[in-house]
């Protein structure tokens, strides 16, 4: 009797779970269709991360562009989003899913190509589009001598500052072609006042700024590439965050609490009149534009040149293939016609971003007019170079777990110089 | 460990059946233990495809060289990655952190929610009301989590400051100081914890049958005195299962310390799942990694176990 | 049952101070999804907006495909909570009430599901998924996310099941009620409370959750929510706070109705009526 009941209820409950199933499967598989249409025209993945409308609306417009005239090679756009995009990838790849045409940024698409999942483009990429991408930003996408992505658009550091502020303190605003850490060093000092930090710098998270400027000293870091990797932490590479510490417990001029936050969070110090310089990245010359204060005289100053110049680690957006595409010559082709100066001209204005090519350059410096600052930072552009902590396999973790706490821990005034360097060498591999 | 739980956790239960059916392997006995694997069967099939494989699967890796790189070929290594393992100071470093913050988080998460949950039983105004407030952050995106508090804690524009100031105390840089910023976290992890964990225990509290409580009251016991002999009792399976699932996720889960602090200041907030993550995800070291997730599980076990043993013999004792 | 007035103004203080600290967050993010942009970006600190904008609400509404991709969350959690409901209630008891080697095999496997790293399972999990073509498909994702809950339900509803006192079904049984309908009359009425705070638990897991649906999803039409929402989190942290917090405010509504609804159910006061039946 018993046994009975519970024969019955176990098949209420695969009944139960069946028709669910049933359900279910009819509304999921008008989903994911896959690669090839059924008419022999190939189609390809492309998974693009643009977030802007703009920038969304120049890939679109320049998709829709080649699918008419390429009717036996239809792109297709899989739209996705930055947060978790290098999860997303790498588990696409490794389940033998990803897209052929991939947009990520150089930093962290070159792990995958080290692991040998992405086609080189040396062939490829037409002698115009090569021609058109300076030498330095090709660096930052070669990897084992393949270029293994196209370099479309990139940010660099700029410092802005309140005009106001500075000619209350007596300060001219610097012009020219660059600005040294000294210029900078000295107007901080000179628009300290009581209420008043020269300079915030949103530094929560310093490696990244730290490794980019870095380049303007000579501050490689890292020799070698590949697994093979050595670091070498002297004074080149602890000039940077030598010189911030400095500004910041020597000179007070520089807000340390801003060396904990983020740099929005020390834009809305900017915004506020508390801080009179403050450096972020370029793209936030766009936000600037749209949230400050209306009577906020704003101003981008020349870029920051080290002792080897206005250097700084280039890293840039890029449009990758995958090698399992079946089509990689087509989707290779694809890049090709996206590669316009047109097209990514328009997504770095959307985007506020600088053109890694120098036609799209061009195009944006006409169209912009170099207003909101457009001038200086497109003029930092011939500044950005490939820098070999981009090619250093173990380098997305080792900054995590080591140059991140140990930068912090420096530059919260909580260690020395030389532990900091000696933290850093420790810490790799 | 289960084996243990298993035996101490229903000792009433397996007395009165031996009793009553006269003996461990009688009839009755075969009945339910059919009786539950068709309880059991439907889910078996995912279960089995969707969580023990893969699980299996991960464990595995843990004694193989296997990368995430194209065509990799795997190979059992037998114990190399834990030796090496072994001697990764910054992961075991890391592991003091991870034990205050997951301990902290389901202790207090488990205490404030025990006192809210009664407070809830309890006969207050606006019951609907304040029952539907104190769940919603648990219906909240975890993306915003991080978003929300970081703006709460802002050293310049957020609202504690502001509160602060009031009384003429801070400015404080509560994710940026060195000795704030742990304990901050601690403070969103109950905040974002607790909603569930009250639903849960108030759940309990409702299963308690009233007659119970009636009883002591008859006794003349008073509030106090019947939430520690008749709530709290009652209540205590699903308190170990909570405080020690809490424990777990806390541990597990990198992702609110990461939003708020990403390690910082100066790895303050580094917990090892975290190093996990980048092993596996980052440095694409996936046998490695799924050591150290191995050492990982061991680890959580073997603090599980001694808390739920010591709880259910505290229980066994209670009860004679 | 009375309480002293002293003793009933503590707990009134302690309530709202509970209700502050949990409902203050959620307060300021209702806050954001108002601001402006530029208010957002300056240092003022204010609960009310200078100036109520509503554009963040029109610009999430808009541009993601936010209704779509809510649409497909909902699908997804409404499945998974009622599978899920489904399965725990007659797996918990068992695992509760019986012995052996099965419910070792249980716990231990429930145990090591939540203590593993989930990252270093994805792509085990995404690799079977692939065999059985059910990756890139919601259905998929919702027997994922069945399976991936079910540990932790079942963990907490034998904790329920070990709670009711044995001899209100061996009173049952001694009624001469056969064991299903012991189940069915008497044990299952008094889960009703852990069911629905299961229940609650199952639907906002996959309501919010992120991590699984964006390895496992590829296709843009298929997105959850959680996705979508992330989605103002650009590149570079470019977060757009405003959007963000308006989506986020709407995508809490539909939690807290099903939240509401439950609620009710959580705390029915049935269990005089069960002892007796």
């Amino acid at each position: 009797m018993k046994k009975n009941h519970g024969i019955v209820a176990l098949a209420l409950l695969s009944a139960g779970t069946l028709a669910l199933a049933g359900c279910q499967q009819g509304s999921a598989s008008g989903g994911g269709e896959d690669g090839d249409g059924g008419d022999g025209a190939v189609t390809l993945q492309f998974q693009s991360l643009s977030d802007q409308p703009g920038a969304q609306a120049a890939v679109s417009a320049a998709v829709d562009s080649w699918n008419a005239d390429n009717p036996d090679v239809q792109v297709e756009i899989l739209q996705a989003g930055w947060d978790g995009a290098y999860d997303k990838l790498i588990t696409q790849f490794t389940g033998g899913t990803a897209p052929d045409i991939i947009h990520f940024d150089a930093a962290s698409i070159v792990p995958f190509a080290s692991d040998g999942y992405l086609a080189d483009l040396s062939d490829g990429l037409s002698d115009e589009v090569l021609a058109d991408v300076p030498e330095g930003i090709w660096d930052s996408v070669t990897v084992n001598d393949q270029i293994i992505a196209y370099p479309s658009t990139m940010q660099s550091y700029m410092v802005f500052a309140n005009a106001d502020l500075l000619a209350a303190a007596g300060v001219e605003v610097p012009t020219g072609d660059s600005m040294t850490w000294d210029q900078l060093r000295e107007i901080a000092q000179a628009t300290t006042t009581a209420d008043v930090y020269g300079l915030g710098w949103g530094l929560g998270s310093p490696a990244a700024t730290v490794m980019t400027l870095a380049q303007g000293f000579g501050g490689d870091f890292f020799s070698g590439s590949g697994d093979d990797v050595q670091i070498e932490v002297g004074p080149n590479e602890l000039e940077v965050p030598e010189r911030i510490h400095q500004m910041a417990y020597e000179d007070a001029s520089l807000d340390p609490v801003s060396l904990t936050q983020s740099g929005s969070d020390v834009l809305a110090s900017f915004y506020g009149g508390t801080v009179a310089m403050t450096v972020q990245g370029s793209f936030q010359a766009a936000n600037m534009a749209g949230d400050a204060p209306e009577d906020l005289n704003w101003v981008t100053l020349p870029p920051l040149a080290g002792s080897e110049g206005a250097l700084q680690a280039a890293n840039p957006q890029t449009y990758s293939v995958n090698i399992d595409s079946a089509h990689v010559e087509e989707a290779t082709a694809f890049l090709n016609y996206f590669a316009s100066g047109e097209t990514i001209g328009a997504i770095a204005q959307a985007d506020a971003l600088i053109p890694a090519s120098t036609s799209a350059r061009e195009i944006v410096a006409t169209e912009t007019g170099g207003e909101n600052g457009w001038d200086q930072i497109l003029a930092s552009a011939d500044g950005l170079v490939g820098a070999p902590f981009l090619h250093a396999d173990a380098y997305a973790a080792w900054k995590d777990t080591v140059l991140n706490p140990a930068l912090q821990q420096y530059l919260g005034d909580q260690i020395t110089a030389d532990q900091l360097a000696q933290q850093l060498t420790e810490g790799w591999g | 460990m289960s084996a243990a739980t298993a035996a101490v956790a229903t000792p009433s239960a397996r007395s009165a059946r031996s009793r009553r059916s006269g003996g461990p392997s009688g009839p009755r006995q075969r009945a339910e233990r059919r009786e539950a694997i068709a309880l059991v069967i439907p889910a078996l099939l995912p279960i089995i495809v969707f969580s023990v494989i893969p699980l299996a699967v991960g464990v595995a890796l843990g004694f193989t060289n296997a990368t995430l790189a194209r065509n990799a070929t795997i190979e059992f290594i037998g114990f190399d990655n834990f030796v090496k393992l072994a001697g990764d100071t910054a992961f075991w470093n890391s592991f003091g952190i991870g034990i205050v913050w997951a301990t902290s988080v389901a202790v207090l998460t488990g205490v404030c929610a025990l006192a809210l949950a009664s407070l809830l039983n309890a006969n207050l105004r606006f019951k609907p009301l304040t029952r539907i407030i104190v769940l919603i952050p648990w219906a909240m995106p975890p993306v915003v989590t991080g978003i929300v508090w970081r703006m709460i804690y802002d050293v310049n524009s957020g609202p504690l400051n502001a509160a602060l100031g009031w009384f003429g105390l801070g400015p404080v840089n509560w994710l940026g100081d060195f000795s704030t910023a742990l304990p901050a976290v601690i403070v969103v992890g109950i905040w974002s914890g607790l909603p569930q964990t009250t639903v849960l225990l108030l759940a309990g509290m409702q299963s308690i049958p009233t007659e119970l409580h009636e009883a002591a009251a008859m006794d003349g016991a008073n509030g106090a005195r019947r939430f520690w002999h008749v709530t709290l009792p009652g209540l205590r399976s699903v308190l170990i299962a909570i405080t020690s699932i809490d424990f777990i996720w806390n541990f597990n889960d990198f992702g609110i310390v990461y939003v708020l602090t990403e390690g910082g200041p100066g790895g303050r907030t580094m917990i090892p799942p975290l190093f996990t993550y980048l092993e596996a995800f980052r440095n694409r070291e996936i046998g490695y990694a799924s050591a150290m997730g191995d050492v990982l599980v061991l680890a959580i076990l073997l603090i599980l176990s001694v808390y739920i043993v010591v709880q259910f013999r505290q229980q066994k004792e209670g009860r004679s | 049952m009375r309480t002293s007035p002293r003793v009933r103004a503590g707990q009134y203080v302690l309530l709202a101070g509970f209700l502050l600290f949990l409902g203050f967050p959620v307060l300021w993010i209702v806050s954001a999804s108002f601001k402006s942009s530029a208010e957002l970006n300056s240092l003022s600190a204010s609960l009310i907006p200078n100036e109520w904008v509503f554009t963040n609400f029109t610009e999430a509404l808009e541009r993601q495909n936010l209704l779509r991709s809510a649409a497909n969350s909902f699908l997804v959690a409404v499945c998974t909570m009622v599978l899920g409901v489904v399965l725990t209630l007659p797996m918990s008891y068992a695992l509760a009430r019986l012995r052996g080697k099965l419910r070792a095999a249980g716990t231990v496997w429930i145990l090591a599901t939540q203590v593993f790293p989930q990252i270093l399972i994805i792509i085990p999990l995404f690799l079977v998924l692939r065999t059985v073509m059910l990756n890139d498909t919601l259905f998929g994702l919702i027997l994922v996310y069945v399976t991936f809950t079910l540990p932790f339900t079942l963990w907490m509803m034998q904790g329920y099941v070990a709670a009711i006192p044995r001899e209100l079904e061996d009173a049952g049984a001694m009624d001469g009620a056969n064991r299903f309908r012991v189940l069915l009359h008497i044990v299952f009425p008094l889960l009703r409370p852990g069911l629905m705070a299961t229940a609650m638990f199952t639907f906002v897991s996959a309501w919010n959750e992120f991590f699984l649906a964006l390895v496992l999803l590829q296709s843009p039409e298929l997105y959850t929510l959680p996705i979508t929402l992330r989605s103002f989190l650009g590149a570079e942290g470019q977060t757009q706070l405003g959007p963000l917090a308006a989506g986020a405010v709407l995508a809490t509504i539909p939690s807290v109705i099903v939240f509401g609804f439950l609620q009710k159910k959580l705390t029915g006061g049935m269990l005089a009526g069960a002892v007796k039946g």
